[in-house]
């Protein structure tokens, strides 16, 4: 499926939504709400809220992260807010700091 | 392509867009854009506000004002409204514009934005006149010094089928000295009340 | 006034080294090689040559500028800016192309299009 990717050199600030992937690996600040999977690569950075399907981090986000599957930080990922899953990994080296809800 | 991004088919962004790199848009944008590489506005893409960007391609629809550094290409399909700025601008036949367009390549004297725009130029001067700053040498224009002044010019044509007066007037006008136009006319000032008379080859 | 008679599929044309101060109206079509200041209208299709030079209104059935304009241009079809063309004028008509290269600074205005309806529909400018 074709997906949304903001390069490293580009920066929105607004909000975005989309019905498909979406991989960051520039600067969001806003709000971010994909039906899909949801990626913040190393370098990526996202200054708002994100709804996903799945989101995967290994750059930095400072905001809520909800998912309606999974949320995996990975190693190198830096996010300051909550997380709201049904599952979550933070794999070692991933800095995290915020609630996490797995809604059990 | 690092530093390529991409607003995919089904996405919205509402806010602005900047930075470095090349930026495709598939989807919807409502906010201004600026980034130093180049735009291309797919045929499914819809942006709304003003884009900048060193090159852009549009075939989709836009909304706003397109200004490039180097080059802006309308293709078949596009539809914008608005302004387009580049040195070097190509519009494909079916690319649809409706707005001002420059390549700044002419001469910079802005065009009074005349009445006589579209002017019917049947029309004579009574309706280029008001239009024209400088009721003068309309037509002297071009060449830069302007031409004398010549009794012929105001004579309003009394049914004067030797028409050596005539119209362009108000754009013309405005470029003077601006702009390097044709050669000064050969054809000798012709008196008053001079008739017409139509070589036959 | 020029008139310019064509009868039975000939082109006119106004060489190269011609320059005609006045208004040119005809039938059929007209090719222009030299200078022109005078207002143009035909019915058919109207060709400024590159090296040419035009300070006219221009009305025609279609135009093809590959030298110089000044002035606006009114056509019922297709107006083609060639990558040698300097234009400057308001261009309304039901086509235009402009090849890279064409030099124009002018307004461009043709039959209504719609914009879709995210962006407002109408083709109107916004601001």
């Amino acid at each position: 499926m074709a997906s949304t990717v903001i390069g490293a050199g580009i920066t929105i600030e607004g909000e975005v939504t989309s019905d498909e992937d979406v991989v960051v690996q520039g600067t969001l600040r806003g709000k971010l709400i994909a039906k899909d999977a949801v990626s913040v690569e190393q370098g990526g950075s996202v200054e708002a809220d994100i709804t996903g399907g799945p989101v995967s981090v290994a750059g930095t986000v400072t905001g809520n992260i909800t998912s309606s599957d999974r949320v995996d930080l990975q190693n190198g990922a830096k996010v300051i807010g909550n997380v709201k899953a049904a599952r979550i990994t933070i794999a070692d080296g991933a800095q995290f700091k915020g609630n996490v809800d797995m809604d059990v | 392509m690092k530093d390529s991004t991409v607003i995919g088919r089904t996405s919205v962004v509402t806010g602005r867009i900047t930075g470095t790199g090349d930026l495709e848009i598939a989807g919807r944008v409502e906010g201004d854009v600026a980034v130093s590489g180049e735009v291309v506005i797919d045929s499914t893409g819809m942006v709304g506000a003003n884009v900048s960007a060193t090159r852009i391609v549009v075939r989709g629809a836009v909304r706003g004002d397109l200004t490039a550094e180097e080059a802006l290409v309308v293709e078949s399909g596009a539809r914008i409204v608005g302004d387009l700025k580049a040195p070097r601008i190509a519009i494909a036949q079916g690319g649809l514009v409706r707005g001002y367009v420059r390549t700044g390549g002419m001469a910079a004297a802005p065009r009074p934005r005349a009445a006589a725009a579209a002017a019917r130029t049947t029309v004579p001067e009574a309706k280029a006149r008001p239009a024209a700053p400088p009721p003068q040498p309309q037509r002297a224009v071009k060449a830069a010094p302007p031409a004398p002044p010549a009794p012929v010019q105001k004579a309003p044509p009394p049914a004067q089928k030797a028409e050596t007066n005539h119209k362009p007037a108000p754009r013309g006008a405005a470029a003077a000295g601006a702009r390097v136009g044709p050669p000064p006319p050969v054809v000798p000032v012709l008196k008053k009340g001079t008739k017409a008379v139509q070589k036959k080859r | 006034m020029a008139r310019t008679r064509t009868g039975g599929g000939g082109e006119a044309v106004i060489g190269r080294s011609t320059r005609i101060r006045g208004r040119v109206s005809g039938d059929g079509d007209l090719r222009l090689e030299g200078s022109l200041e005078g207002d143009v209208a035909l019915s058919g299709e109207l060709v400024i040559a590159e090296g040419a030079r035009a300070i006219s209104n221009v009305e025609a059935r279609a135009v093809t500028v590959g030298g110089e304009l000044e002035g606006d241009i009114r056509a019922q079809g297709l107006v083609h800016l060639e990558a040698g063309a300097r234009v400057r004028g308001d261009i309304h008509s039901e086509s235009v192309a402009i090849d890279e290269g064409a030099e124009f600074d002018g307004r461009l205005s043709g039959p209504d299009f719609e914009l879709p309806p995210e962006l407002g529909g109408g083709a109107r400018r916004r601001s």
